[in-house]
């Protein structure tokens, strides 16, 4: 993988918009069509709102990181957040509710996973939470 | 902090329209609730939200949409949405979205339907 982009941003909502408008920018380079760009979009959104939430609960003093890299495969995005890591079990597994309703929350991993063609998430004691996630430049 | 965000509010006939220009998130979703809840909007028996094909939204905005969604739901209002791109309506399906606020490729069509 050859890396393209490393950014640093402010743990504040919002911030996720700065790496998307550098993500796609490299994404067209690429090749990518547009109906995958936009999921790229809503993708990588979806990995810095939950690094600024969750992982980094807010707090201003800490970063967001956002690395893209690629090879003639695919492209590979890396969100780092301070935090402890992501918790399996808090994932939910319904995002309906028992009379029919969407659930208010519980999204950003359901459209990550679906719209990426494949997404990890790793913790590193001490180091921090990785979500990784890779769209195919073959479909 | 200013808000990326643009909402109007109108009324077609019996029908009460908000637009929605910008950012769809958790920072603005008050500016969309306020205008869902101001009188002539919140008693209006139907509801069309007219989005901009460059709306960007992510999920702190569709949890401000089922909010509305689930106001109009107690309040018995029809809600409607049209204006949306293609992976925006992609994504009011996967996320169920569209059984409470069904979304509409014309304005002629979301107002037919009602
Ligand atoms: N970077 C992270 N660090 C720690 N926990 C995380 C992180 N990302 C996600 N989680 C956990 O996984 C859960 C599911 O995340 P997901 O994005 O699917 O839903 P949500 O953020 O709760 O709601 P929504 O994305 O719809 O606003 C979160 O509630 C949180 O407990
Ligand atoms: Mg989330």
């Amino acid at each position: 993988m050859e890396q393209l982009l490393e950014l640093h941003l402010p743990n504040i909502l919002g911030a996720e918009k700065e790496a998307i408008k550098k993500a796609v920018i490299i994404a067209e380079k690429l090749g990518f069509a547009r109906d995958r760009i936009e999921d790229l979009k809503t993708a990588l959104a979806e990995a810095c709102i939950n690094a600024i939430e969750h992982g980094n609960k807010f707090d201003q003093n800490k970063k967001v990181r956002v690395t893209l890299a690629a090879n003639n495969k695919s492209l590979e995005v890396i969100v780092h957040d301070e935090g402890e890591g992501i918790d399996p079990k808090k994932i939910p597994t319904k995002r309906v509710r028992d009379d029919g309703f969407p659930c208010r929350r519980g999204y950003g991993v359901f459209l990550m996973s679906n719209l990426m063609n494949e997404f990890y998430f790793e913790k590193n004691p001490g180091k921090g939470n990785n979500v990784k996630m890779l769209m195919h430049l073959n479909g | 902090m200013s808000k990326d965000i643009k909402v109007s509010t109108s009324h077609k006939g019996d029908i009460a329209v908000i637009s929605i220009q910008g950012d769809v998130t958790a920072v603005t979703g008050e500016v969309i609730g306020n205008a869902y809840g101001s009188n002539d909007i919140l008693n209006s028996p139907k509801i069309l939200l007219q989005f901009d094909k460059d709306c960007y939204i992510n999920s702190g905005g569709l949890a401000s949409l089922i909010d509305i969604a689930s106001e109009g739901r107690k309040k018995q209002q029809k809600i409607h949405a049209y204006g949306l791109s293609d992976h925006f309506q992609k994504i009011f399906h996967m996320v169920g979205l569209t059984r409470c606020i069904p979304i509409f490729t014309s304005e002629e069509a979301a107002m037919k339907d009602f």
